[in-house]
């Protein structure tokens, strides 16, 4: 009968064991310790699941105006001060002969189209069609950038525009609010009075965080210019011949407007040039913002969770002096007891972790289904595997902290004055 | 593992003539409580032969207590030297300490103390859990010790299951399970029935005859009076020290 040891500690699977059985003995007690736990790890995965949701679906969006087109317009996508404001106040109207010089000069560029736009109350009959997106196009702008397709009828075409026709593509929503299962083609409708007859219908987009993507129409870039005058600035929509030659033809137009400008060496463009890069970094510096703010909650609460594990851990050592003492006096070192309860505490925090990681992605999966139904498209926030691993991580990490304290205490107790407590 | 024996916990072969079992030399252990020293034990000097039944008597405060927590290796002197085979463990560390109790010392106390929430057969292999032993030759161990106390077909009950004479059972199985050198028992029948102390007395005379050193501190007649040898303690002293019967 060898009593030799092998200089090991207990092994973890015994004081595993331990732990687990003390903290079944505490139901309650221990889900009221790892709150704390909980919502910090939940928080951070459920906001990261969701904002990469949100990416995915803008980025998505985003790809779909085309990589490769950029427009050329008066006003910046996005004007972040008053001064900037103001600024752009004194810029000059983009105009169709400055389409035309970069249709000539832009040798990188494969398509150049122009656009109006403005909202405005549609009618056919006695219905009323409201805030349609009345759009005024030269007849490859709805080449460039997000595409459509024409289900019925036909497009614009160039004489349309040469002549300045009072034609109108229109998109579904415009198109079912009017006529139904009636067949729209060379309808008459109104805008502002004036008549507008329907040669072909587009097909149906749906909506982006619930903006309809259909209530628009187009017409030839030059009627518009008759209906609604000369004191607007075109959108010059450009498209790449190629995704090598996207820069360049940004260039070329940069060149080809400052030339027209007249402006100096050294001079700030008076005009903008938008790809939708600037849109998804806007959205992603957004995101940060909402990462930072999540970390610090996090952060927060893993601290007061820590804490409490910490505390409840000093009174579970505080309860068990006696049986600490019985196990000193059956041959348990310091490194024996402290093991136990720092794998007491870990666990007892993973524990906390494992409850927030099913929390958040119930959570996730509700929010997904919510703003699926919002947005009217389908929408996921994937729980990542490394938000996975970083919660369990960090509720180990947090577990180890917070029980070093209690578990020293309880290593350092003297058998004599253990086995006395009562 | 050794199959069929009948004493399935055999007592550690420690030849008669190989000298004592424990050398204890001027033993002092002095608390110090805010300016005030106290001696709770004044210069005791003894030894104990494999072997032996060795009762320690004395009222509260004589300082057996703390004699005990000595014998035990729980606690060490303030002075002195106390050798337990051959070891001296008066100087010895915590983490030692804690190897000489797990290895050498099985210990029996007044009030089990067993771990309520474990069952007997956890209870009894605790001590080789620390010893490092695997758990299939501790469950294997563990079964055998309780079988030699009759708590066989009680294995899985917990101590809460089982009453006050089952329970010191169970304890003194864990204590014998690492084949110590010293069964040390502390008022080993103070919460117990008359009936079932002397159960608990006939059961500690049977593990002396199959050869296992005892001792036993009380301050109760009757339950000194099954050991060979009696050792009075009072004012941190030895008062006397009788055998009453000669060890066969």
């Amino acid at each position: 009968m060898s009593g030799a040891r092998n200089g090991n500690s207990v092994p973890f699977s015994e004081a595993i064991a331990i732990a687990v059985a003390s903290l079944r003995a505490n139901k309650l007690r221990s889900l009221l310790t790892v709150l704390g736990i909980l919502i910090g790890v939940s928080s951070v995965i459920a906001v990261v699941a969701i904002t990469e949701g949100l990416d995915r679906y803008i980025a998505e969006r985003v790809l779909e105006l085309g990589s490769q087109t950029f427009t050329l317009q008066k006003f910046p996508d996005i004007i972040t001060s008053r001064e900037q404001w103001l600024e752009m106040q004194k810029r000059k109207d983009l105009n169709l002969t400055d389409l035309q010089a970069v249709r000539d000069a832009c040798e990188a560029c494969l398509e150049v189209g122009g656009m109006y736009q403005t909202r405005r109350d549609v009618k056919f009959g006695r219905t009323t069609q409201e805030n349609v997106v009345v759009m005024g196009v030269t007849e490859n702008a709805p080449r460039i950038g997000t595409m459509r397709e024409i289900t019925a009828g036909r497009p614009l075409i160039a004489d349309d525009v040469d002549r300045g026709a009072p034609v109108a593509v229109i998109g579904t929503d415009v198109a079912d609010a009017f006529f139904g299962h009636l067949d729209p083609l060379g309808k008459e409708i109104q805008v502002d009075g004036h008549p507008l007859r329907v040669i072909g219908v587009t097909d149906k987009k749906g909506s982006v965080f619930g903006n309809s993507q259909d209530n628009f129409m187009w017409v030839p870039i030059t009627h518009f210019q008759k209906l609604w005058g000369n004191r607007r600035s075109v959108d010059i929509m450009v498209q790449a011949g190629s995704m090598d030659r996207f820069e360049d033809a940004q260039d070329q137009v940069r060149v080809v407007m400052r030339n027209r400008r007249h402006l100096g060496f050294g001079k700030p463009d008076d005009f903008s040039i938008e790809t939708g890069e600037s849109v998804l970094e806007l959205w992603q510096s957004a995101t940060r913002g909402i990462y930072v703010v999540t970390v610090v909650v996090t952060a927060i609460s893993l601290l007061v969770g820590g804490v409490v594990v910490m505390n409840i851990m000093l009174v579970s050592v505080t309860e068990r002096i006696r049986e600490i003492g019985v196990r000193k006096a059956l041959g348990a070192r310091r490194r024996d007891i402290l093991r136990q309860f720092l794998v007491e505490s870990v666990i007892l925090a993973l524990f906390g972790g494992l409850l927030g990681l099913l929390g958040a992605t119930v959570f996730s999966w509700g929010l997904a289904t919510v703003l699926g139904k919002i947005m009217s498209t389908s929408f996921t926030a994937p729980v990542r595997l490394w938000a996975v691993l970083l919660a369990l991580l960090v509720s180990t990490l947090v577990g180890l902290v917070a029980g070093i304290y209690p578990a020293g205490r309880a290593a350092a107790l003297d058998p004599v004055v253990a086995l006395r407590n009562e | 593992m050794s199959g069929l024996s009948p004493t399935v916990v055999e007592a550690p072969e420690v030849a008669a003539g190989s000298g004592p079992l424990i050398r204890a030399e001027d033993l002092w252990r002095t608390y110090v409580m805010g300016a005030e020293e106290i001696h709770a034990l004044r210069g005791v000097s003894f030894t104990i032969d494999p072997g032996e039944y060795v009762a320690i008597m004395g009222p509260s405060g004589s300082g057996k207590s703390t004699l005990m927590n000595l014998i035990g290796c729980l606690d060490t002197p303030s002075r002195g030297n106390y050798v337990l085979r051959g070891k001296t463990v008066s100087q010895m560390v915590d983490d030692e300490l804690a190897e000489i109790r797990n290895r050498e010392i099985g210990f029996v106390f007044q009030t089990f103390n067993l771990l309520p929430r474990a069952s007997a057969l956890h209870n009894v292999e605790l001590p080789m859990v620390y010893a490092g032993i695997p758990k299939v030759e501790r469950l294997a161990r563990a079964r055998r010790a309780l079988e030699m106390v009759d708590l066989g077909d009680r294995v899985q009950h917990k101590p809460s299951e089982l009453s006050g004479g089952q329970r010191q059972r169970v304890a003194i199985a864990r204590a014998l399970v690492m084949g110590p050198s010293i069964l040390l028992a502390d008022e080993p029948t103070g919460n117990l029935d008359t009936v079932t102390g002397e159960e608990i007395m006939r059961l500690f005379e049977k593990l002396h005859g199959d050869g296992h050193t005892i001792i036993v501190v009380t301050h109760e007649r009757d339950i000194a009076d099954h050991a060979h040898r009696t050792i009075h303690i009072r004012d941190g002293k030895i008062e006397s020290d009788e055998r009453r019967e000669k060890r066969q």
